[in-house]
């Protein structure tokens, strides 16, 4: 071993060496830099910036493959800010900036509970099982005599990680300071009575019966009945039935109140 | 006759995966589902075609009437590298779609051993002209290359095979020890032993 490092260096090979590893590499990198002339492409540097605002949870409910994808989609203007339930307003507020679009805290959303039933609603028997709203709508549908009313079990409560869902007098409410409109509770409600509604609501409708009015006035003291006076009412035209029961259109709707205060049964409510 | 021996070798007798255990990373990572697997085999066999292409040529025209074999690694990796470079620029302007498809195993192919394993293949023309059965003296160019590419096609379909397979076992009830890689790995197995057939012909 120290003969091989003792032994004379021929230095003429190790300059042919050093020369033809130098020409190659050489070759090599201004192919690199002609190619990389050639074949260059204009990336967008916003996208870059916006990723640092986002989340980063990568966790894909705005449907694009990761945060990367969509602060590409959101930096050709593709998707909206508010597709982005993970991120922070004020984060939402400097991808705004970056991107030089406007941002209100308008478009974001919160959950309210389309049951105002509770005690009420008629229960058609005692429920004892296990606790939780899955378990008792297994069985029979649940206690309630309205199909679509809060089983009050505090399923929605459990699943909240704000903490934002209270059970009250048997029926479930959301605490719209505390909600952050992530969806868990709309997604495990056996009876799908959750809904995501614009922050700047200032009503919505504490009912998701399908019943007609008459079953509804044997079952519940606050379910819609379908009169549509409300609809008849409301000075935007902001409000259509459908299904006999009303539909608020946020878009139109002037928070006047005025189909809180027409509302025989008080299913609509200011929030 | 030849081109038929290169094909059949290339491909099934000497798998780069299976039978002579190069490139596993890859094949491995990679296999999951159908599509990124079939992805990254055909940028393997074009990274390895173009590989060949350049490094036979370099060894056999450069390096050998100077007698500085010993630094055929130091080169072809030099090669390799830029290639894959040069090639990741290319089809970021030309295919942007692909590009988004490949994603993340462009890069990877730079030190991917099944490249730079086919490269130290074609110029050792001793063993390659032992493998397709051709005089020692009678290897060209056009041999080098041809094999690259079946090498790489080889590449492509051990690794869709394997995702084939992964896609089929995601569906299975399986022990919980077995989840994920250990099933895999025998999986490859049983893959490794079927090709070990061809080693008959």
């Amino acid at each position: 071993m120290f003969n091989l490092l003792l032994r004379p260096i021929n230095v003429q090979s190790l300059f042919t060496v050093l020369g033809i590893v130098a020409v190659i590499a050489v070759i090599f990198a201004i192919l690199i830099v002609l190619v990389s002339k050639l074949c260059f492409v204009k990336e967008d540097e916003r996208a870059k910036a916006v990723s640092e605002h986002l989340a980063g949870a990568n966790c894909g409910g705005c449907g694009y493959a990761g945060c990367a994808d969509f602060a590409k989609a959101l930096a050709e203007g593709k998707a909206s800010i508010n597709d982005c339930g993970a991120t922070a307003n004020e984060e939402k507020e400097q991808i705004a900036k970056v991107l030089g679009i406007p941002f209100s805290a308008s478009a974001q959303s919160f959950a309210v509970v389309r049951c105002a039933g509770g005690s009420n609603a008629k229960d058609k028997y005692d429920y004892v099982g296990n606790k939780g709203c899955d378990f008792q709508n297994a069985f029979q549908g649940g206690r309630k005599v309205c199909p679509e009313g809060c089983l009050g079990d505090g399923t929605c409560a459990l699943v909240c990680t704000n903490d934002g869902i209270k059970i009250n007098n048997g029926v479930a409410k959301t605490d719209k300071s505390l909600c952050s409109a992530c969806g868990a509770c709309v997604k495990k409600c056996p009876k799908n009575l959750i809904e995501l509604i614009p922050v700047t609501a200032k009503v919505y409708v504490a009912c998701s019966t399908k019943c007609r009015g008459k079953d509804v006035m044997g079952a519940c003291t606050v379910g819609c009945i379908g009169c549509g006076l409300c609809a008849k009412n409301c000075p935007e035209n902001a409000i259509t039935m459908e299904n006999n029961l009303p539909k608020i259109d946020y878009e139109k709707c002037s928070g006047c109140l005025t189909c809180v205060a027409k509302c025989p049964r008080k299913t609509i409510k200011e929030i | 006759m030849e081109y038929l021996m290169i094909i059949v070798s290339a491909i099934f007798i000497n798998n780069f995966v299976v039978v002579q255990f190069l490139g596993i990373c890859p094949f491995l990572g990679v296999s999951k589902d159908f599509k990124s697997a079939l992805g990254m085999g055909l940028a393997v066999t074009f990274v390895m075609t173009l590989t060949c292409l350049i490094t036979y040529p370099l060894y056999t025209f450069i390096l050998v009437p100077l007698g500085l074999e010993y630094l055929e690694i130091i080169v072809f990796i030099f090669v390799i590298a830029s290639l894959v470079q040069m090639i990741e620029m290319a089809l970021k302007k030309f295919s942007p779609t692909l590009y988004n498809a490949m994603g993340i195993y462009l890069p990877l192919i730079t030190t991917n051993c099944a490249v730079l394993g086919v490269a130290e293949l074609v110029i050792d023309s001793a063993q390659i002209a032992s493998l397709i059965n051709i005089a020692e003296s009678s290897m060209n160019m056009g041999y080098a290359v041809l094999y690259g590419i079946f090498a790489g096609l080889g590449f492509t379909l051990s690794i869709v095979l394997m995702s084939g397979m992964r896609e089929k076992i995601a569906r299975l009830k399986i022990a919980k020890c077995l989840k994920g890689f250990p099933i895999a790995m025998i999986a490859a197995c049983f893959i490794a032993m079927a090709f070990y057939v061809f080693a008959l012909i």
